[in-house]
Order: structure tokens, then sequence, then C-alpha cells
């Protein structure tokens, strides 16, 4: 025979539908987002590992001062590597000012994925990056300038080789607003001639290495025999090359986090059931106990009350895959397409994201709320039927001094009631606030960190040069720069610029020592880095190593750097007493032709990460906000529903007594809201911690180069605000359903 | 002899607040017999009750039914002992709210292999056309038959009942101990009930009066009159 006591639960559903039903839709919604993430974030992968082959991505690429002969290519070919031409120009979009470098169609290696429309047959036409195109609302047919081209969009593509778009390898983040790469014609890529033009080439390998030990190996030996045969001017194998691999990092990355998120959210989830049920069991000790004493086993009634939980989590599980395979996916495929140029994709079945989104939850479930019910249901029958359910064998009254008001004591021992309510109350809205603060501190942290990096910049222009060229520009400043890669494990390897500065210099106010070196703040503070410490670099090319001596920090926050005095820099480096790399300048060096200019750093180029981080993540931002709010919502109302739930029939007997509504909800819900602004003060703090540790700990790992941890207080007032007027919204409901018990409640089942 | 309460004691509390409950008692009732067990408030009968319940534990001593001892058995034995030949009904009716009146005795078929008809159950108990409704829906009388009928549902060697008509009116009283005077001639269940009405007695077989934790007095009554016929 099935337990009859199952027949309770339609009833219970019923009754008690409003729990439920938000209990449902907030697990279903969560794990449709979970699901959604992790089956995109899957094909997505598949799509990007499945192009290393399909599209057969290059082992590396280096470009060389001048172009490279049949010969050079033969003698490089003899290491072990074919060779292609992958030669680009680097032209200014006239209509946005961007930069769109531009490739020849590709035939043998990096092969385009077509999106849209078709691959270029004439001149005047060209296919660009899809990201690009969508950033700047560019579609097949529109047309585009090049160094007074004008060129007819005939299609939209996915470089495999640019999978993210950066710029350089050197920049700390891509640039999918104002950095483009497309292809043309051969006839096509001609007619922009050769003023920027980049002699680059890629190899692949003969033979692939076995793994990336060897890879390392192999790449910096070819980068040896190129070095002795060219000048190089940029060496990139493909294992370090974060236009092809931060994607693929990126994306595994932030599946550990999604993952985190449902596991925390759900264990939370789990306690305020768990609470639930101990409310229940407090409420039905009576017919408990005489069940119990009926021959009821313990495990029966701990598996009747489990069902409901697990049904919810279950029923929430199935939905919420449905939603993630269907309607959520679709959503998070479009947010990664909205920050990296990717592929095509089919969707696969992910049997990976079914466990993580349906059994651990439902596990984390069962566990808690077994757990909770184990311990409750431990009591003997007889307990139950006199309602003692504490586990001590004596309950003493909390002691309270009558000084305090009648009022306010009655709101205490509301509180000490109802305290692991509360505690789960304060580990909800700590959570939800985390999500907020999170949700809401990137805006104005990359408008802060644009102000800084426009504050500290050392001139309105940085020119890098790629040979030495006088100037009578009025205040321009001869400096000297060189990129080295950092040493410790602490990070993944990254690069550090090391500038050589004028000893009295308009430009940088450092006040240099001999032999001791000044460090930006963000590689101070990224590396923990104090006065008098060591910090050893390596030479990216070679196996040199430098040490240099921490003298002071200087505010810069724009790049990881050391600076040196220009002359000692040039004794480290081994370079000439004169040698510079460039110049900074608050003008213009309209006497230095282009081509003899490298680059030219400005303050846009220094703000780059800023501008892209606020497009990719801006529509994930917004999804933790608006989840922060709900998580707000759910977690006040279940809980201080809870509390006027358990409290009933004190209310009901309050009432009989001659107390008013008002003055009820002014004992039960006042003491509700000293939780809740205690909570939502207490988490403030606890969230700065926490973020301040993910950001040392998670995103500096994930991010080269430094973004300063900055939380505007305007967050957390906004946050806390946010908190009252979720709370506000429940204490209103909670005020009309304490209207609605009636006093008879306080008569009823009365022994 | 088919239950045998020997030696039992049982106290509460310890040091000043020590109350000795129970100070060795010593019972023997027959099969089928319908036992009231008499005594003012804290004269020790319901933990008396509860003993024999197997749902609180003697300090001494041994309650024996059909030759099988409760102190010997551990909590699942115990638990297994209550399922199979125990019945409960309490003063407060502890009905499953949620569960319609069929239903709350269904929950007592479920605990026996071999339960009773519960249609049939349900008209001895005057409660069929009433079987949809929820407790709630039922007077205090008809929620004590509903008790009843999940008690009797699994057919039981014993009913024990802790002031079944406590938080009855007369009328409704007497229709719970006919339906328990019923039950038991139809079923032969041995049905121990406490009570500190005294009137009660009358329809017992046998009656035991304790006072301060003691029998006082215990005998078969020889007088015993139906149920219908009692006066308070």
């Amino acid at each position: 025979m099935r337990n009859p006591l199952h027949k309770r639960l339609p009833r219970e559903f019923k009754s008690d539908f409003g729990k439920y039903l938000v209990i449902f839709l907030f697990i279903a919604g969560l794990i449709a987002l979970v699901s959604g993430f992790l089956v995109a974030d899957n094909s997505m992968i598949a799509a990007y590992n499945e192009g290393f082959e399909k599209y057969n991505i290059e082992n590396g690429n280096f470009e060389l001062m001048l172009e490279a002969d049949d010969e050079l290519i033969e003698t490089l070919e003899q290491e072990g590597v074919t060779v292609y031409d992958q030669r680009y120009v680097n032209e200014a979009v006239e209509e946005n000012d961007s930069t769109m470098r531009v490739y020849k169609n590709r035939e043998e290696v990096n092969l385009p994925c077509l999106m849209e429309g078709r691959i270029p047959e004439q001149a005047d036409e060209i296919a660009i990056d899809r990201m690009y195109a969508d950033n700047n609302e560019i579609s097949v047919g529109d047309t585009v300038t090049l160094g007074g081209n004008q060129l007819t969009v005939t299609g939209l593509v996915a470089l495999p080789d640019y999978s993210c778009l950066f710029e350089n390898n050197t920049d700390m983040m891509f640039d999918s607003l104002t950095f483009c790469v497309a292809v043309m014609t051969d006839a096509g890529f001609e007619s922009l001639g050769e003023d920027h033009l980049h002699y680059a080439y890629a190899w692949k390998y003969d033979k692939e290495p076995a793994d990336e030990r060897e890879e390392k190996e192999v790449s910096d030996d070819f980068m040896k025999v190129i070095a002795e045969n060219a000048i190089i001017t940029n060496f990139i194998p493909r294992y370090a090359n974060q236009a092809i691999q931060f994607t693929g990092e990126d994306m595994g990355g932030d599946k550990a986090m999604f993952i985190l998120f449902l596991y925390i959210v759900v264990v939370i989830i789990a306690f305020v059931f768990a609470i639930t049920t101990s409310n229940t069991i407090a409420e039905e000790a009576s017919v408990i106990g005489t069940l119990r004493a009926s021959g009821f086993t313990r495990g029966e009634l701990i598996r009747h009350y489990l069902i409901s939980p697990l049904m919810v989590t279950l029923l929430a599980a199935v939905v919420g895959n449905i939603l993630g395979y269907t309607v959520l996916k679709e959503y998070m495929v479009g947010l990664y397409y909205g920050s990296y140029s990717l592929p095509t994709y089919e969707t696969l079945w992910n049997g990976e994201a079914f466990v993580e989104t349906t059994v651990v939850p439902f596990v984390l479930m069962l566990v808690i709320n077994l757990a909770i019910l184990v311990s409750k249901l431990k009591l003997s029958p007889l307990k139950f039927l006199r309602h003692d359910l504490s586990k001590r064998t004596k309950k003493k009254a909390f002691r309270l001094n009558t000084k305090i008001p009648f009022l306010t004591r009655f709101r205490l021992r509301i509180i000490f009631q109802n305290i692991p309510n509360y505690i789960t109350l304060l580990i909800g809205i700590m959570f939800a606030s985390l999500i907020m603060v999170f949700g809401m501190m990137f805006g104005p942290l990359f408008e802060d960190y644009a102000k800084e990096i426009d504050a500290s910049m050392f001139a309105d222009y940085q020119y890098v040069l790629k040979a030495q060229m006088d100037t009578e520009t009025e205040g321009a400043e001869k400096y000297c720069v060189a990129t080295l890669q950092t040493t410790t494990d602490k990070y993944p390897t990254e690069d550090i610029m090391v500038y050589g500065i004028e000893d009295d210099s308009d430009y940088v106010d450092i006040d240099f020592k001999e032999g001791e070196a000044h460090v930006s703040n963000g590689y101070m503070i990224k590396y923990g880095l104090k006065d008098g410490d060591i910090i050893t670099l390596k030479d990216k090319y070679s196996d040199d190593i430098y040490e240099f001596t921490v003298a002071g920090e200087y505010e810069y926050p724009a790049a990881l750097a050391v600076f040196l005095p220009r002359r000692e820099f040039n004794e480290i480096f081994d370079k000439k007493e004169d040698y510079y790399s460039g110049y900074l300048s608050n003008k213009e060096l309209d006497d230095i032709e282009d081509s003899y200019i490298s680059t030219v750093i400005t303050q846009e180029d220094l703000t780059k990460i800023s501008r892209q981080l606020t497009v990719s993540m801006g529509d994930f931002m917004v999804l933790f906000e608006y989840f922060g709010v709900v998580m707000f919502l759910l977690l006040m109302y279940l809980l201080s529903k809870q509390i006027i739930e358990k409290n009933a029939g004190a209310i009901s007997m309050v009432k009989i007594l001659g107390y008013s509504n008002g003055e009820i909800g002014g004992l039960y819900i006042i003491a509700t809201t000293v939780a809740v602004v205690i909570s939502l003060l207490l988490a403030m703090p606890v969230c700065n911690y926490i973020l301040r540790w993910l950001f040392s700990s998670y995103l500096y790992t994930e991010i080269s180069g430094y973004i300063p941890y900055i939380v505007s207080n305007t967050i957390y007032v906004k946050t806390i605000i946010y908190g009252i007027a979720s709370y506000a919204v429940v204490a209103a409901l909670q005020m009309f359903k304490i209207g609605r018990i009636p006093k008879s409640d306080a008569l009823k089942n009365v022994e | 002899m088919f239950l045998e309460i020997k030696g039992i004691k049982k106290h509460f509390g310890e040091g000043e607040s020590r109350v000795e409950v129970l100070n060795g008692i010593d019972i023997e009732i027959e099969k089928g017999e319908i036992c009231v067990l008499l005594g003012p408030s804290g004269s020790g009968k319901s933990t008396l009750l509860n003993i024999i319940g197997g749902i609180d534990n003697a300090d001494a001593g041994y309650i024996s039914i059909a030759g099988e001892k409760t102190a010997e058995m551990n909590e699942k034995r115990l638990t297994q002992y209550r399922r199979k030949h125990l019945g409960y009904v309490f003063q407060m009716y502890n009905l499953i709210p949620n569960l319609n009146i069929k239903e709350n005795v269904e929950v007592g078929a479920y605990l026996s292999d071999n339960p009773l008809e519960i249609d049939e159950l349900l008209k001895v108990l005057g409660l069929y056309e009433h079987r949809h409704k929820l407790p709630n829906q039922l007077s205090g009388g008809q929620q004590q038959r509903t008790a009843i009928g999940r008690a009797i549902i699994k057919n039981p060697d014993i009913l024990l009942c802790d002031e079944p008509t406590g938080a009855l009116d007369y009328k409704t009283s007497k229709e719970i101990l006919k339906l328990i005077e019923e039950v038991n001639q139809k079923y032969g269940n041995t049905v121990i009930m406490v009570t500190h009405n005294d009137a009660i007695k009358n329809m017992a077989d046998r009656v035991i009066k304790l006072r301060d934790g003691m029998v006082r007095k215990n005998y078969v009554n020889e007088s015993k009159i139906p149920a219908a016929e009692l006066e308070w």
C-alpha cells in the first residue's frame, strides 16, 4: 500500500501555492540560466576546438621588418614548418575612427568562417568580422571607407586566429568596438597600398608537438632561427596568442563561476526549505507524535517530508533544463557572440551540464533537508505529543533586562525565537548583496578607471618609433621602453613595460636614485610588492634575466610598468648612451613620417579595457543585478512568511487581547525589519572583503594587466536601498497576512 | 496472561524536583477486556499508558504483551511492536488536516498487513457519508471517531485511549464510549482507557484506580453496564 500521507502533497502544494511557486520559479529560472549557459558554453567550446582543425589554425605567427624572400622562407621551412604569407594592412575606418586589419582572402591557413553573405569577389568588396559589424551596426551591403577606398561589405566572417579581437598580443583586453579584421581579394588588398603594410607570416608544424612544453621548446628554437636570419618585430606562438587562446580560456573560466553560483543559491534555497519543514514539523508535532506512537517509523516520516523539496527541485530542474536548452541557450550564445568572434556552432547534448544542473542540486537539496529532518525527527513520540521539541533537557528563558521597554523586549523575543530564520536571511542577504554589488560595480569602476588612466597619462601622445628620428616639436621628450615578462608563479606570465625616463622629465615625475626602480601602482597592488622588494623579469625572446629593486610606487594604472632613469635603462639593456625608443609629447609630432612610427599610444588605447569590458560584460551584469533583487524578494518573502505563520497562534491571541493589526505588525514586522537592516549593513563589509578577494585570487589570474578594485560607496548605498525596498514590498504583504489571521486561531488545538 | 505489568517504576526530574510518578505498578489484563485506569491528575495513569504503549520508558519493571517484553526491545523493534499490536487514541484527535476522513483512516491501515475493510469500518463509525470531508468540516465527536477509526483499522491487539472524551460534551462522549465498546465487542481488542471520569468505570471489565503512583484498587467489575446507560 502506498503511504497515504503522500496524498497530502497535492493539497499542501495547493494551500501553500505561493511559496512553492516562488521557489519553483526561482530554482527553474536559475537552472535555466546555468543550463543555458553550460549548453551554450559546451557547444561553443566544441565549435571553437573543432575550429583548430576545421579552419586550419596556425601554430604561430611572426612579423618581419622587411618582406621575407624565397630563400628565407626556404631556410625557415627547413626547421620542420610550413610558412604562409599572412601580410596585412592596418587601415583606419573613416566612418568611425576604428582600425581595420585587412588580409588577403585566405585559402590555406586560418580559413574564414562565413557567418553571413559571401566572400569578396571584386576589388571593391570586403568581408569583415561579424562581431565588430554587430557592435558598429554594419550590415551586409553597407560600405566602409579604408584609405580613401569605398568598399562594399559582402559578408560577415569569423577569422579563427581572431576569435578574440586583440589588436596587439600585449593588450590587456580585446577590442571589438574599434578594432576589426577583414578579408579582401588579392587585387583589393593591393589597392590599399603599402604605407601600413605589415609583413606577417603564419607557420604550421609539419609534425605537431606532443605537448605544450615541447611546443614551447620548438617555438623558442624556431624564433632563434628567424632572429638569426631576419629582423623580427613580432613573434607569437599559438599557445601565447591571446587572439586565439583567450576565448577558450575565458569560456572555461566562466563555467566554474556559474556552477559555483548555482550551488550556493541551491544550498541557500535548501536551507529555506529546511526551515519551512522544521516549522511544519513544529506545527504538526501532535500528529507526528500520534503517527510515531501508532507505529510509523522515523524513516517513513523523513521520506514523506523530503518529497516536497525534492519534487519541487526535480520539476524545476526539468523545466529549467528545457528552458536552458531552448530560450536561455539562445540568449547565452548571443552573449558569447557579443564577446567573441566565434564560428557557427551546433547545439550539443551536455551530460555534464545535466549532472551539474539536475543531479547536484537534487543531491544538495536531499542532503541538507535529510540532515535537518533526521535531526528534527530524532525526538521520541512522547516529546512530539508534548510539543517539547527542544533537544536540550531544559529550555531556559533568555533573561532580558526589565528596564528595556516591554515592546522592545517582545521584539527581541521574536528575534531570539527565530534565530535560524534570521541566520538564513543574513546569509541569503549577503549572497544577494554580493551578486548585486558585483552586477553594479563594473560600470562605475570602468568609468573611474578610465578617469584614473586619463589623469595619470604621461602625455597626450606616446610615440613608439621603428627607428630613431629627431623631432623639432616643442616639448617632445625622448624615452625608452622595453617589454619583459614576469617570472613568478602567482599569476600567468604577463608583460611588464620597462620605461627609461629622462632624469628631470616633464612628463613622469619621479625622483630616481641610483640602482632603484619605481613600479606602477597596479603592479605593486596586483603582485603585493613593497619598497625594497626585488622583482625578477625575463626577456621574452632570450633567456636574459633582469632584477630590479623597488624604490617606490608611481601612479600609472594603465599598465604594469617599471620606471628607470633613461641612462640606466640603456646600460641595463645594453644600448648606446643616446638610445631612445620614442617620444612623450603633448603635441602631435608632425615632422616624423608615418612609416617610422610603430605605434602612437593615446588615452583611447589605454582605456580600451574599460570600453570592451563594458560592452562584453554589460548584459551579464544586468542579469546579476536583476537576480540579486529577485533573491532579496524571495528570501525575505519566504522567511518573513515563516515567522508570521509560526506565530499565527500568538498573533491571534494578542488580537484577542485587544492589540490592533498595526500594533501587531509593529511587533512582528519591526523585529524582522531590524534583522533585515542589520543583515544588509553587515553584508556590505563582507561583500567588500569577498569581492576584493575575488579580484586578487580570480580576476587577476584571468586577465593580464591590472584593473583597480574600486567599489563606489554609492553602489553599497544603492544595494541597501534595493534591499530595503524589496523588504518594504514583502512587509506590506506580511501586514496583509497578519490582518487575515483570525482570532479563533488562538483557541484551536490548545491542549 | 495477555498483558502483564510488573513492578513498573518511573520518576521525573532530579534532586529537589524529583517526583516518583509510578511506584511499583503490578497489573494483569486479560485479552479482550475493557480496562479503565482511573485517578486524579498527576496520579500517573497517562504515564503508565505511555509505558504500555512503548513511547516512554520505565525506570524499573517490565511490560509483557503475549510473552514479549517491551523493555528488551530496541527502538526499531519498539516501533514494530507499536505498529503490530497497538492503536492509540488521544484526547486531542491529532488528525492530519489536509487528508480527508477516509485518508486519515487509511493512514492507520497502511501500518497493517491485514487491515479491516475500510468502508465497512467507516460505516461502523458512522463516518461513511463524511468520508470525503476534511477534519475541520466535522464536529469534535466525528473527529474523535475518525481518530478511533485510524487506531482500530489495523485491528490492533490493544487499543490505548488517553482521555478520549476529555474534549467532548456529555452526549458526544457517550457516543464515543459506545463506539469503543462496539469496537471491542466486534473486533475483540483489549481496550485500556485512561480517564478521570469516575462514571466510565461502569462500562469496564476491569477497573484500576491509581493515586500517587500506586494502584489503590484493581478489581473486576461484576456490575458492568452498557456504555449507552452510563450517566454522569
